[in-house]
Parts: structure tokens; sequence; C-alpha cells
């Protein structure tokens, strides 16, 4: 029995096929004739450019172009001219072969690349290996292993996968991957996801423990590894793999569909997304609109403020990308627990109860909050971005912000420049004030959006991140859900949407509740977008309402849950 | 721009605001040196204390550059303006992001 950690969603049943690398033997060859040494270097790196190129081609026609960018990595890489500059000098002045030269460069570069800080720098280490790799081979006249040839029913095992191999893998033949290194944002994961086969990474000493030949079993979400497993266990895996390649195709059927109840209640199944990239998935997993757009991402991992112009076109390029559907964008949300040396935030001792999204946006006017409103509205004239404020607990708070933005609309106004003047400004629902003033703020935003994990957490009075209390956060304790009904509740009577963005929306013991309670609109990560609409098309609302005061009935969360529970296996 | 006496050609330099999401990672840094491999001039750009080779994936990386940082780029050699003026629209266009 093995574990690692789950790269690729997915049961791989095969027989084990290890692949070792030969190891290369790297010795200090003293040459004579520098010049033909450097010739011959120069025709392995014209070799690897070559054979890199094919597999660049063919990995874009067979998976995509984006896979295959990270062997055009490796292809510039290769040609780099300050690299193979120093292995040429290297060859010449210290007249080594050139096995040797490429050795000691190669390495010098994947060192430095490892100690830096930036994670994409250290996949950078991870390719400046497998380039170093695949010259020395072509020097050396070793072939590698080609893995287009494997058997059908292969459970492919490795120290790790450099994109080189993992580009040849054939998915009719190889039906699942185990590597001992990487994690779930390293290159095998990443194409094993693309591929669409099974994986586990990061199982740590298995290679010790599986010959080949030997029969496996893989849960690419648990991360679980069973070696030579007994029939009764095969059988057990044999069942849900078929079982998760069936869901998997009926949910495809949910895409386009509409997301109704049995009874006719029409809900909106959106995405939430912490980076504009991240909209392609929305887009393919049929998301009706986006219910959080977290802009934190601009403001991180940098040395100083982004300006108006880069937050306008990261928003312009959201809203168009979602064609008119809505797009919810949520004002920065940050405080004293992220480092972010630009900003002079002094660390707070709460960060939770603290400093930080619209009291400090409000707090920092015109450096910070003016100029992402002015961003968000120029980018309103381009779709339908509606404006969310987060943490909010007084009703002033919310006044402040919107009194600012149609300042902020006068001045566009005056400028001549587009924007859109029914721009919808909503709050965030997640501190306990603002459930408790649900019915003030009802009258005067223009949407809800409850954040059920924050929301979770002032209510309970609990940081879910402590282990020694985290059992007392729970989104189905009954004090939290008498705060979502009352939240809905007040919202609906006002006629304005009450959306959730918090994990709850995607939890199928919540959704039968929260359809019950009125909730509007739906918002969760991408993957989750067509198991929720597939879930809300087999409930009518009229039918779950009893249900859904039986669960209220009840005062304690265990109690709720397994209630819920009982009621969705049934 | 700024110009320099210095030997036969007289030197270029012009700053400019990088604009690119997640910096210059391997793909925006791989279309900046495409683009500055193709002249004969040097060009390389400062930015604090250190000066990388435009013209080299490895250098460029090495620096470490992240959105909203400002490059000094340094052209010199026979075409030195027509590159400075290429380097300064690519990376205005934003690199392929």
């Amino acid at each position: 029995m093995g574990r690692g950690t789950g790269a690729s969603a997915g049961i791989g049943i095969g027989k084990a096929v290890l692949l070792k690398e030969e190891e290369l033997l790297i010795t200090r060859k003293e040459v004579e004739d520098t010049t033909a040494e450097k010739e011959r270097f120069a025709r392995a790196v014209e070799q690897s450019v070559s054979d890199v190129s094919a597999l660049a081609e063919d990995m874009a026609k067979r998976i995509g172009e984006k896979e295959a960018e990270i062997l055009n990595g490796h292809l510039m890489l290769l040609q780099d001219p300050m690299m193979t500059g120093e292995i040429e000098m290297q060859i010449e002045n210290e007249k080594i072969c050139s096995e040797f030269a490429v050795e000691t460069v190669c390495t010098m570069y994947a060192d430095m690349f490892a100690s830096m800080d930036d994670e994409l720098m250290q996949q950078r280490a991870a390719d400046m290996r497998d380039i170093k790799t695949r010259m020395q081979k072509i020097l050396l006249g070793v072939k590698s292993v080609d893995v287009s040839l494997l058997p059908a029913g292969t459970i492919l095992m490795a120290e790790d996968l450099t994109p080189s191999v993992t580009a040849g893998i054939n998915p009719a033949n190889v039906a699942g991957i185990v590597t001992e290194l990487g994690g779930r944002t390293s290159h095998s994961a990443i194409l094993s996801r693309a591929l669409e086969i099974p994986a586990v990474v990061a199982a740590a000493g298995i290679l010790g423990e599986v010959k080949d030949g030997d029969e496996l079993i893989l849960d690419g979400e648990s991360g679980e590894i069973f070696i030579n497993p007994d029939p009764a266990v095969k059988a057990e895996y044999e069942e849900k793999r078929a079982a998760f390649l069936k869901e998997k195709e009926e949910l495809k059927k949910y895409i386009g569909k509409p997301s109704t109840t049995k009874d006719g209640v029409t809900v909106e199944v959106a995405a939430n997304i912490g980076k504009p990239e991240d909209v392609d998935r929305v887009l393919a997993y049929d998301g009706e609109g986006i219910g959080l757009f977290r802009t934190e991402f601009l403001f991180m991992d940098r040395n100083e403020m982004p300006t108006e112009e880069e937050q306008f076109e990261a928003y312009k390029k959201v809203a168009v990308a979602m064609k008119g559907k809505p797009v919810i964008i949520r004002t920065l949300d940050i405080g004293g627990d992220k480092e972010i040396p630009y900003m002079g935030l002094k660390k707070d001792e709460n960060p939770f109860l603290g400093y930080r999204a619209i009291r400090f946006c409000l707090d920092r006017k015109e450096d910070i909050y003016r100029p992402q409103l002015r961003a968000l509205l120029r980018a309103s004239a381009f779709g339908n971005i509606r404006i969310m404020v987060p943490m909010v607990t007084c009703i002033e708070e919310y006044r402040e912000a919107k009194a600012l933005v149609e300042e902020i609309q006068a001045e566009l106004k005056e400028a001549g420049i587009a924007y859109n003047p029914d721009i919808q400004v909503g709050i965030m629902v997640e501190t306990a004030a603002a459930s408790l003033m649900a019915d003030v703020f009802a009258k005067e935003v223009d949407f809800f959006s409850i954040g059920t994990n924050d929301l979770t957490q002032y209510t309970m009075s609990v940081d879910r991140g402590n282990d020694k209390v985290s059992y007392l956060y729970s989104t189905f304790n009954p004090a939290v859900l008498r705060s979502i009904r009352h939240i809905i509740e007040c919202g609906r009577k006002e006629g304005i949407m009450v959306g959730m963005c918090g994990e709850a929306a995607s939890d199928p013991l919540m959704i039968p509740l929260l359809l019950a309670f009125g909730l509007n609109e739906f918002s969760m990560s991408a993957s989750a977008i067509l198991k929720a609409r597939k879930y809300i098309t087999e409930y009518s609302v009229e039918e779950l309402k009893a249900v859904a005061d039986k669960a209220m009935s009840f005062v304690t969360a265990a109690e709720v849950e397994s209630y819920m529970r009982e009621f969705v296996t049934a | 721009m700024i110009w320099e006496k210095r030997g036969y050609f007289v030197m270029v330099k012009a700053k400019i605001k990088i604009k690119n999401p997640i910096g210059l990672h391997l793909r925006p840094a791989g279309i900046l040196c495409n683009e500055a491999a193709r002249y004969d001039c040097s060009v390389t750009f400062k930015f604090r204390n250190t000066v990388s080779n435009a013209k080299s994936v490895l250098s460029v990386l090495g620096a470490c550059i992240k959105c909203g940082d400002e490059i000094e780029f340094i052209c010199d050699g026979k075409d030195e303006e027509t590159a400075l003026s290429a380097m300064l629209r690519i990376v205005d266009d934003g690199l392929g992001e």
C-alpha cells in the first residue's frame, strides 16, 4: 500500500512499468582538439533542438498549444547564447569534453533557479536538468526509452517525469502515472490532467516497493496506491473506475442545460475565479457567470502598486471573455496577514478582526480604492461587471463606497470616458453584523453574496486553521444556517439577488437547503459546476421546503448533517 | 532617449515599465529575447543594480523582473536605434500576453 498526492482524478488499474533513467556516467575527459569538440557540441545542440521541436509540434496537435509551451520553453533554453557560449568557453579554456562542460554549466543554472523564491523559477531548474540530460544522451549515444511503445494497461512509474518523456505518452496505453517526486503543479501533474490520465505524485519511496509487472491500482483523487491488490479490492476499484468514467460522461450532458429545478425554479450556477486566466475553465465548464472574481492577485507578488491601467486591462479581459454574462468583482480584500511590502501595512495582531478589506480601502481612498474603482468602472463599458464590497459590517461603509462610485462616474462622464451608468454595487455578507442587519442592507444594496467561509468563522468565533477548535467550523451549525436563511429572506423581501460564493454553494448536502431557502445564485470552483447543476435539476423546491423545516428544527450541527446525509443518499 | 558618446557608436537608452501580469517569466522572456537577437548591436537592460543580456533567456530570467518594475534598455552598435524602438514597442504591446 502506498500513498502520495492525488494529481489527476480517476482510477488507474494496470501493470507497473518502472521507467528508470539510465545513470549517465559523466567524467572529466581531456580533449586535444577543442575546435572539433566544439563542433561536436554544436551538433548535439542541433539534434536536441530538432528532437524537441518535433515533440512540441506533436504535443500541440495531440494535446494543446498550452501544454506544448513547456517544450517550447526548452527550445528557448537550448538556444540561449549565454548558455551555449559558456559551454563552448569551458571546452576551449579547460580543454574538456562536451559532456562535462554541459554538466558543469547546466547544473550551475539549475542550482541558480532552484535557489530562487519563485515557484515558476524553481520549475526552470527542472527544465535545465531535462535539457542537460538530453544533450548528454545525444553526446554519449544513449537511447531514451520510447514511452509511445508501452503496452496497453501500463501504469507508468518514475522518480519524476520530465516534459520530454510525458510528451510521448499515449493515453491509449498508459492507464495511470505514479511519480516519487513532484506536486500538483509540476509539469507531470499538469500534463496528466490535460491527457486525463489518473496520476499520483509525491509518492515517496514507492519505487522501492514495486517491480516491473506488479499489478497496480491508483486513485488519482485520494492519492492511494494498491500494490498487487487482492481480488476483492480489485473488483471494488474496477467498479469505482466505471462509476467515475460514467459520471464524467453524464456530467457533460449538463453543458448548455439551464439550472432549473423539477418545479421550474431557475437559479444561476456560476464560478469563483482568482485570476483572468481562470476564465477559460469557466467557459469550458459552462459557468453562467462569475459570482466572485478575487482581485488580490493584482496586488500580490510585486514591488509596487498596480496602476489603474493594469487593473483596467485585467477586468476588461474577463468582462469581454464572459460575453455579457455577469461578472461580480470583489474589491480588494487584503489585510495584515499578507506580506505586501509596498502597501505599508503593519502586521495586525488579529488580522481577521483588523485593518483589512473595506476598512483598509476606505482609509486609503486616494492611492488604493479610487484607482481600483475607476478601473472597474471603465471596464464596465465592456461587459456585465458588478462591484462587490467585502467584509462590510456597517451601512455607512456601503454608503461611503457607493458615494465614491458615483463620484467617479461623474468624473468619467465629464471626461467623456465610457462606463456603465447602471452598474450594480452589492456586498459580501460574511460578518455577523451584516447578517443581523441584512434587512437594512437589503433596502440599499443591489445584491448580496454570502461568503460562507468567513461567515461561519465569525459566527462560530472559530479559526478553521486551528486544529484544536476547527471541529466547531461547520456550515451545518444551526447558528450559521439561521444566519444564511435570514440573509436570503431579507434579500428576497426587497427583490435583490442573493448569491453564495463560499464552499457551501457546491456542497451536495447544502444545496437542497439553499434551494429551499430561495438562494438565487450558486458560485463555486469551475470544476464543480456541472455536478451542482445536475443536483439542482433533480430537486423540486416545493418538496424541499419540508426537508429544510426539519433540518432547521435540530439544535446541533451533527444532527443537521446526518439528517441531510440521510436525505441525499436516499 | 538619452544619448551618450561612446566609441564609434552613440549608445541609446530608454526606460519602460513591464506590464506582464506575472512579470518576465519564460514565455514573455522568450519573446523579448527573440526580438533582441534580431539585431547586431548589443541589447541589454538595467534593473536596480543588475545588467542583463536581453538576448539570453537565462540572463533575463535571472533578473527576476516582476509586473510594474521599470527597466532601462541599452542598445549599443550598428542598428541601435532600430533595436531600441523595437524593444520598447514589444514591451509596450505586452510581450505576447
